[in-house]
């Protein structure tokens, strides 16, 4: 809908100071100097010690580039591995885009439509008209403060977002990471394992070729080394297979790139080390808070501007989230302040507007139910795997130690036979294998609590993606 | 093997009383208590009829008490700890501080009081095998009296009617409580000092234990599979040795309280059975042996005249029965080198050391150059040092040693043997090439059968 403006001359200086006027009425709505992106830095520093870097100019590349080299050196660590990724992975610096084109949803809502401006110029029996004309939509001009306003709730959401990818990737970076790490343990374990059972098959081999041995007796060294080779074969393919999925995060182009260290972190001495979850910890939830932003918008968009009250969305149905150390009772009901506004549905003239709201908020229930489960999840899955792993490292694998110890003092004395011994050594690195194994399910745990403290990205609809 | 020295430190120290509350047991003689599993000084008789007493090797005899025409023992069966040997310690039931029990030397016709106190955790009873005596005082629990409780003491009281060796056990949980040692040795010497009289009497019992390596105490449901054999629950290298001067008349008297049974052997003599446990074996009946087996239950009582001068081996002949723990799962690994395996297998066991390829002898090699630890508490499966070597024996093994000048109540160990120069076996000095490989004979028009050539011996090594 176009309304031509026409001034003369003598107008045009008035006309367009109301319309500086009115963009800045309508708030700056002009493209940021970091897009936005210095707020998803900081937001994403409260919960990891990494920085994000947008690499959106060739400077910025290169000072990447050098940075990930560096990180590259040494043997990568776990706290290495997420920087590289939020310096290299190619999804995020994707991701980091969806920022500028919020922002620039949010410039262009806030502008003006361009106008059009005319200059009409006549000379008619020695008479001069100069017509001027702007030409622009009066309309948008009505509109304009609501959907700037919209579009700012946007922009933050996405930015929100771009927190939870961040804190996403360091997580699945971090994951990645233990992962190859036990990987790669297992096969340094099983390559000790299938060493140890060839050269007992080979034992073997040679007492029934000097006829100290049958068949039979062979047979069953063969077929254990047959199951050890096999074991090898297979950790080694799952090693291939964690290592892959690291390079692909760290956004390297083949695994030779970068070098693991030789063993997994090991495990906090003391439950007392742990980690504690807190009602601070729970409410830093980004996607509860960018629930609370899509609410809030979704209430701009449908016109509900009477707020009757506020409710805490935990308190529709029940929840309780754990708090305290593992084995006090649960509180019930946490006091997270999750509030929303409940509106007036009565000056509401329109019943779909309701509706929608009260999924949205129903919606947001759900979602602070699941979130407070998920953490009260997390948290057991990380204590129980803490408990798991102390019990390996403290008694089963100082147990086989000192039964494999006890082992070689009988073949010592000639009371436990060379292959008894071997199989007491096998038991022995299999306790240290099942520790690594428990280590890794503790160290992804960890990492899952964290990411349960911080949630989970969610759609512009509020789904969980 | 313990020196003159150490052996009368320990003489004068052996014999300790114990602190058995006295108002408790007021009119029962105190019980005497032995603190260590050597041969102890012989106990000559000071009150009573004289007799000549007997050495119970690795043992002693029970003094007691003469009340009137009465000579009074106390036994205490109780939980004891026995040294098997040097470095190996048993958790073992016994009586008066040993397992097993002091010998009870007693003469023909001499009334006998026994006072038995059960400081066991069950019910016990005392038989006095192979004796005549009342059938009330037979120790069957049940059948011939009420068994002993823990803390209670019984009185045995018979004459001893009939001269000779008998042995006394339990019959009461009898299979568990002989299965923990408890057992002892009783001789009835003769009336008249001059019947059956020799230089040297000894007597000892043979014990079969199943004590897992790394423990202490023995398997009592075991039958058949026991992994230590004994002389009086002592195993070689610890086991004392027979010692006569030359020319002495010897007896040995050899009871079997284990499940099976023991061909005794002894080296450079000949011996005759002179006694079993039913009486004397008249003249006329004996033969020469070198060797007899003893049969469970059974006791032989072998004389001879130790006239060859030297260290000679005295031992059950079955061969299983003169090692110490050994491991049945152990395979025959001979000829098999172990060349690069060793090398992998120590990579998950960094102490590894390959055995076997030429013996069980390795193992006592290795033990002795290398200090290669065994479990704890657990004897190494053939073992002693001799002048020359090891002696790479265990279990039911000693030595009769035969020395020119042996003072007449000494059975201390009076050392090696000095052999008299060129009376030992030595070695040839082969290196002129002389023939050691032997040849097959070629069987009558046929090819020579190569693959049954002796092997060439193999030098000692580890690879
Ligand atoms: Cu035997």
């Amino acid at each position: 809908m176009f309304y031509p403006l026409q001034r003369h001359v003598a107008y045009y200086h008035k006309a367009l100071l109301y319309l500086l006027c009115l963009l800045g009425l309508a708030g700056c709505a002009t493209f940021s100097e970091d897009g936005g992106f210095n707020e998803v830095q900081k937001t994403t520093q409260r919960y990891i010690k990494q920085t994000p870097v947008w690499a959106n100019s060739n400077e910025v590349k290169q000072k990447s580039a050098e940075q990930v080299k560096a990180l590259l050196s040494p043997p990568l660590n776990i706290e290495n591995v997420v920087q590289i990724a939020l310096l290299n992975n190619a999804q995020l610096q994707a991701d980091f885009y969806s920022l500028q084109l919020a922002e620039a949803d949010l410039v262009q809502a806030g502008r003006l439509p361009n106008p059009s401006f005319s200059m009409l110029y006549a000379k008619h029996r020695g008479d001069y008209t100069i017509e001027q004309s702007i030409t622009m939509n009066v309309m948008a001009l009505f509109t304009m403060g609501k959907a700037t306003a919209i579009e700012k709730k946007r922009f933050e959401a996405t930015q929100n977002n771009m927190v939870l990818y961040v804190l996403s990737m360091a997580r699945q970076t971090r994951n990645a990471y233990i992962n190859a790490l036990a990987a790669k343990q297992a096969v340094d374990y099983l390559q000790q394992v299938n060493e140890s059972a060839e050269a007992t098959y080979q034992l073997a081999k040679r007492m029934h070729e000097g006829g100290n041995w049958n068949k039979l007796e062979v047979g069953r060294e063969q077929g254990f080394y047959m199951e050890s080779a096999l074991a090898l074969s297979h950790a080694e393919n799952a090693c291939i297979q964690a290592e892959e999925a690291l390079t692909a995060l760290l956004g390297l182009k083949h695994p030779a790139d970068f070098k693991l260290p030789a063993r997994m972190m090991d495990l906090p001495d003391a439950e007392d080390n742990l980690k504690t979850v807190n009602r601070a910890d729970f409410s830093k939830r980004l996607d509860l808070e960018q629930t609370r932003l899509q609410v809030e918008a979704l209430a701009k968009r449908l016109g509900l501007s009477k707020t009757t009250r506020l409710i805490d969305v935990l308190e529709i149905g029940p929840a309780s989230v754990l708090e305290g150390r593992r084995g006090d009772p649960v509180k019930k009901g946490l006091e997270l302040r999750f509030e929303l506004p409940l509106f007036d549905w009565g000056t509401a003239k329109v019943k779909r507007a309701e509706a929608m709201y009260m999924q949205r908020l129903h919606q947001a229930n759900n979602q602070a139910i699941l979130a407070a489960s998920e953490v009260r999840a997390q948290y057991s899955q990380y204590m129980t795997s803490f408990n798991i792993a102390q019990r390996y490292r403290d008694e089963v694998v100082p147990l086989r130690k000192s039964m494999l110890q006890e082992s070689l003092l009988q073949y010592n004395s000639m009371l436990m036979s060379p292959f008894a011994l071997m199989v007491a050594a096998r038991e022995q690195v299999a306790a240290v294998n099942d520790y690594i194994e428990a280590l890794r399910v503790f160290w992804l745990a960890e990492s899952d609590l964290e990411m349960a403290l911080v949630g989970s990205p969610l759609d512009s609809e509020g789904s969980v993606l | 093997m313990m020196n003159r020295r150490k052996f009368l430190q320990f003489a004068a120290a052996g014999v300790a009383l114990s602190a058995v509350d006295k108002t408790l047991l007021a009119g029962i003689p105190e019980p005497v208590m032995m603190g260590n599993a050597d041969t102890q000084p012989l106990l000559m008789p000071n009150t009573g009829r004289p007799y000549q007493p007997v050495a119970t090797l690795n043992g002693w005899s029970l003094p007691w008490r003469m009340n009137k025409n009465v000579k009074e023992f106390h036994l205490v069966a109780e939980p004891v700890k026995r040294e098997i040997a040097p470095g190996m310690v048993a958790n073992l039931w016994g009586y008066n501080g040993q397992s097993p029990g002091p010998t009870i030397e007693v003469v023909e016709g001499d009334q006998v009081r026994i006072f038995v106190t059960n400081k066991l955790p069950e019910k016990t009873s005392v038989h006095w095998h192979g004796q005549r005596l009342p059938n009330g005082m037979d120790g069957v629990s049940g059948l011939t009296q009420a068994a002993i409780e823990p803390g209670k003491t019984y009185v045995y009281e018979f004459e001893a009617r009939r001269a000779g060796t008998f042995m006394y056990h339990p019959h009461a949980d009898e299979m568990l409580q002989m299965a923990m040692g408890m057992m002892g040795s009783w001789i009835t010497h003769p009336k008249n000092m001059n019947m059956h009289k020799v230089d040297r009497d000894y007597v000892f019992l043979l014990n079969a234990y199943d004590i897992e390596p790394g423990s202490y105490l023995p398997k009592t449901n075991t039958m058949l599979n026991f992994n230590l054999w004994t002389f009086n629950s002592r195993a070689f290298p610890g086991t004392s040795p027979i010692v006569a001067k030359q020319g002495e008349k010897v007896r040995v008297r050899v009871g079997n309280l284990t499940m099976t049974n023991h061909p005794i052997h002894i080296h450079g003599h000949e011996f005759e059975v002179t006694g079993t446990d039913g009486g004397w074996v008249p003249k006329t009946a004996r033969w020469p042996e070198v060797t007899t087996d003893i049969a469970v239950g059974q006791m032989r009582a072998i004389e001879f005249v130790a006239d060859e001068l030297g260290d000679w081996a005295f031992h059950c002949h079955k061969s299983h029965h003169t090692m110490n723990a050994m491991g049945h799962d152990f395979p025959n690994m001979l000829g098999v080198s172990q060349q690069g395996i060793a090398k992998a297998f120590s990579k998950l066991v960094p102490d590894y050391m390959p055995m076997g390829k030429t013996g069980m002898s390795e193992m006592s090699d290795m033990a002795e150059m290398m200090d290669m630890p065994l479990p704890e508490n657990t004897l190494p499966m053939m073992a002693g040092k001799g002048q020359f070597g090891p002696v790479e024996m265990g279990g039911m093994f000693t030595t009769l040693k035969v020395r020119k000048d042996m003072a007449k109540n000494d059975y201390t160990d009076p050392g090696h043997y000095a052999f008299p120069k060129g009376t030992v076996a030595y070695a040839l000095d082969n290196s002129e090439g002389l023939p050691i490989e032997h040849q097959a004979a070629p069987t009558a028009g046929e090819k020579p059968i190569t693959e049954f050539n002796v092997r060439k011996p193999h030098k000692m090594s580890h690879d």
